[in-house]
């Protein structure tokens, strides 16, 4: 069976490559089921439908929650996606295997011990929990296993990195005029930001919380580590999306029947990210005392401007489905839409993701906002709108694109399109019910992260029909929402189960319609964007890190109050951020 | 490079937006609606020694001019002082400046089904400054995970008509005058 | 030419509809828009090019379709954004102002 599609499926032709897909898939999948219970048994409990744990518990199931699902869950499977693309775009398997497995292996074991660290927070008398959440602020004190696994995790992601730029740079020995292939530079450019993010989370970890937590220091400055957390916890927003973004540019339109509609955008895009995905952590802390407001406007001015790249990808990325849909006989100015391949479930689980990354675009507008953060801080309206991004827009999209890319490293074809499709439509629609009654939740002021959000001296109002119809959307969104995964599971699983097929998937990804020939080369010079990304982080973070340590009680939170001149440097920022965009700009006019 | 017209057409549109967006936050904090973030005005303090703090060892409100008041909230696992054990008396048409810091861990200072919403750090001081027009109750809740008992910490704050809070506030002076 | 050198591509005409179909009996000509089409390629995922009844070259193609989804989807932000600015967020009382 195997030899009459041999030129064709990936695992014939890079079945070590393959291999590895398989292993990070797994564990990707083992989490998305854990963490998908987890998210069940909150939804049921906070909304007081079904409470089977003691709200204590609610906080270590959340933390669970949180962890293996936007951090095991999305990087695992990012990690399979870019392995599974470095080879076939750059058409060569991975300069060493036993370097690919040392990777995976270090985040496996790094995954394992966090995990146990957090459930042993169910077990009573074991002295051992770790209920941080995914955020993990101090002085909140988890056991040094979750922070020594979190920075095992981390540096196999680097690894990781390494092993996709081994394979670039043995590549460009063979190819020194050639572009980069298109998924070969989303690869690239999203790893760099990533290293550049990781920084952040890694001395919080390692110079802080490792010593603290083993006792070595005795305290920690918390407002420190919380912005070292956002100054990492903002780009792995982005770090979660560019796999889905990577699927929806070079995948999702030939899924449509169509092709990419512009290469030179999908990297003028990827840049955008590189540049600013960084330089906006201080958006999460709005409301946070300790830093000025001039810093707090500067994050915002970036963080409105990583609207750009996300408003771009939805004109090109819906243009190639446009395409896609007039190939295959669409007409008129909508009813084209009718035309688009809609049984099939990878296409579908992905144009949905699509359009509710476009709603929930618009709660993350709000987010941005830097005084009406006000109005939803820490309300449920913020997991109202995640869910909408890492929740729909990249968990259903990585769903979907398991359904094409699963049966190319198992050689079996999909076990069910049927159920496949029924999946995808069930998770569009718990999760209607679910945010949307989250976001207007929050509007009442109810809060994120809380066991019993009923309280003694108080009621939540809504202006518009109960706060009692909100919970029951909330829970019959999260049972749909769980039911979806399990279907998921089980279609994965029969399908690895399944017999050998000399035609698993159609595998083909044709050429772009407007291809690279004609962009600037200049798009391609990864140093260059490397150091101007360097740049702006070091402008955007230096002077409130400064401000932190010498007013905020020093690095461990004891010091002496030094004044800090800020304002020279605020007119620094702006400039230098202003004149990044104005060479991008120059570039795409 | 080529882009095609639809594309820049839906580029420009697109800044524009962004733009607009920007302009809107910044008429917000324009003198009109005169919207103030939490900053770094509020100073710090060593969370260690909170309880021999002239202000946060015995946190209230203290009256600064003419319908003028300085509130000091200590947040700690898991209740707000005051606010909690007994409610947050301001008098109504008074403009109330809070300062609120956290004893433990980070909490979150939220007047539910309003704007004022902030973090409580350690060490950090949150200063922000509200008018209460009419009488009436507010809920306050923790809107940071701050531990096993989150779920439970919530306090309200009652305006009170000005006789009424002026004859508290008379009687809490005399309590504590002989202290100070 | 081929700058996403795949597998696939590099075996493909370039700037043409890279189709794997060889040995697989698929006349896309022969076959309809309207879901009726051939069980096999129903059968599997991503097989939506089979379906396709007419090529379209980057030249032939004006995102039309897209074009109006977008500024329906534009003009859907801006009014939400008043309401929750000017509304929503304005209209509620205790406002920070200091």
């Amino acid at each position: 069976m195997a030899t009459t599609r041999s030129d064709r499926a990936f695992v014939d032709k890079f079945p070590h490559e393959a291999a590895i897909v398989k292993a990070t898939f797994l564990v990707a999948f083992v989490a998305l089921g854990i963490g998908a219970f987890f998210g069940l048994i909150q939804a049921l409990h906070r909304t007081n439908v079904l409470r089977v744990i003691e709200s204590a518990d609610y906080y270590t199931m959340l933390t669970g929650h949180g962890v293996l699902l936007a951090i095991v869950f999305t990087i695992f499977f990012l990690c399979g996606v870019f392995h599974w693309a470095v080879a076939r775009s750059l058409n060569r398997p991975a300069e060493s295997r036993l370097f690919s497995w040392a990777w995976v292996g270090l985040m496996t074991t790094g995954t394992v011990l966090t995990t146990v660290a957090i459930l042993g927070g169910l077990v009573p008398n074991l002295g051992m929990s770790a209920d941080v959440l995914f955020t993990f602020y101090a002085p909140l004190q988890a056991h040094p296993l979750f922070y020594i696994g979190l920075a095992m995790f981390i540096v196999g992601t680097w690894l990781a990195g390494a092993d996709w730029f081994l394979s670039y740079r043995a590549w460009r020995a063979n190819n020194s005029g050639e572009r980069i292939p298109l998924q070969t530079f989303m690869v690239l450019t999203t790893m760099i930001m990533w290293y550049v993010s990781t920084i952040g989370v890694a001395v919080s970890v390692v110079f802080f919380l490792i010593p603290w937590s083993l006792g070595l220091i005795e305290s920690v400055n918390p407002l420190l580590t919380r912005t070292l957390f956002w100054y990492f916890g903002h780009p792995i927003v982005y770090f979660w999306l560019m796999p889905a973004y990577l699927m929806w540019y070079t995948v999702l339109p030939k899924l449509a029947g169509g092709r990419l509609f512009s290469d030179p955008l999908a990297r003028v895009v990827f840049l955008l990210f590189l540049l600013l995905s960084t330089p906006v952590g201080i958006h999460h802390q709005y409301l946070d005392p300790g830093i000025a407001e001039g810093f707090k406007f500067i994050a915002m001015t970036n963080t409105m401007f990583l609207l750009l790249p996300s408003l771009l990808t939805a004109f090109t990325v819906v243009a190639s489905m446009e395409h896609g849909a007039r190939q295959r006989g669409g007409k008129g100015y909508v009813r084209w839409l009718g035309a688009l391949p809609w049984r099939d479930p990878a296409f579908t689980g992905m144009a949905l993701a699509g359009a509710m990354f476009a709603a929930g675009g618009f709660s993350g507008m709000i987010n941005a906002g830097m005084n009406i953060n006000y109005l939803i801080h820490n309300t449920l309206w913020v997991p109202g709108h995640f869910h909408l991004t890492v929740g729909t827009a990249v968990a259903l999209t990585m769903m979907a694109g398991s359904y094409w890319l699963v049966p190319q490293v198992t050689g079996t074809k999909l076990y069910s399109r049927p159920i496949g499709l029924l999946q995808v439509i069930m998770w569009f629609v718990g999760m209607v019910f679910m945010s949307n009654a989250m976001h207007r939740a929050g509007l009442a002021g109810i809060p994120r992260r809380t066991a019993e959000p009923q309280y003694q001296n108080f009621e939540f109002l809504t202006p518009i029909g109960s706060i009692f119809e909100l919970r029951v959307q909330i829970a019959l969104g999260g049972t749909l929402l769980f039911l979806s995964v399990v279907l998921f599971l089980f279609n994965i699983l029969l399908t690895s189960l399944g017999d050998e097929s000399d035609r698993p998937v159609d595998a083909a990804l044709p050429e772009p319609l407007s291809g690279p020939e004609g962009s600037p080369r200049i798009l391609d010079n990864l140093a260059m964007w490397t150091g101007i990304a360097a740049l702006l982080v070091i402008l955007a973070y230096t002077l409130p890190l400064a401000g932190i340590i010498q007013n905020g009680g020093g690095l461990f939170g004891g010091g002496l109050p030094v004044p800090a001149t800020l304002s020279a440097g605020l007119d620094f920022v702006v400039v230098t951020v202003s004149s990044a965009f104005n060479t991008l700009l120059g570039v795409i006019a | 490079m080529e882009i095609h017209t639809y594309e820049k057409v839906w580029l420009a549109l697109s800044l524009v937006l962004i733009v607009g967006f920007i302009a809107t936050i910044a008429y917000g904090a324009s003198a009109g609606p005169g919207i103030d973030m939490i900053d770094d005005k509020g100073g710090t303090v060593d969370p260690a020694t909170l309880d021999e703090h002239p202000k946060f060892g015995d946190p209230g409100i203290e009256k600064t001019g003419e319908n003028q008041y300085d509130v000091y909230v200590v947040a700690r696992q898991f209740v707000f002082e005051p606010g909690t054990s007994e409610p947050l008396r301001v008098p109504e048409g008074s403009t109330v400046t809070f300062h609120v810091t956290a004893a433990d861990v980070i909490h979150g200072f939220e007047v539910v089904g309003t704007n004022a919403n902030t973090m409580a750090i350690p060490g950090q001081v949150a200063e922000f400054t509200v008018e209460f027009d009419e009488a009436g109750e507010y809920g306050i809740l923790c809107n940071e995970y701050c531990g096993s008992g989150h779920h439970v910490m919530e306090g309200t704050i009652l305006v009170m008509e000005q006789s009424e809070f002026d004859s508290w506030y008379e009687q809490q002076e005399q309590q504590t005058g002989g202290e100070n | 030419m081929a700058v996403d050198s795949t597998a696939e591509g590099a075996a493909a005409a370039p700037a043409s509809h890279a189709s794997d179909t060889e040995g697989v009996p698929a006349d896309a000509a022969s076959q309809s828009s309207s879901g009726q089409a051939d069980p096999r390629a129903d059968s599997i995922v991503g097989a939506a090019d089979d379906d396709i009844v007419r090529e379209i070259e980057h030249d032939d193609f004006d995102p039309v379709g897209t074009l109006v989804l977008v500024l329906i989807y534009m003009s859907i932000l801006i009014g939400m954004w008043v309401f929750m600015y000017f509304i929503e967020f304005l209209g509620r009382g205790l406002t920070v102002v200091g």
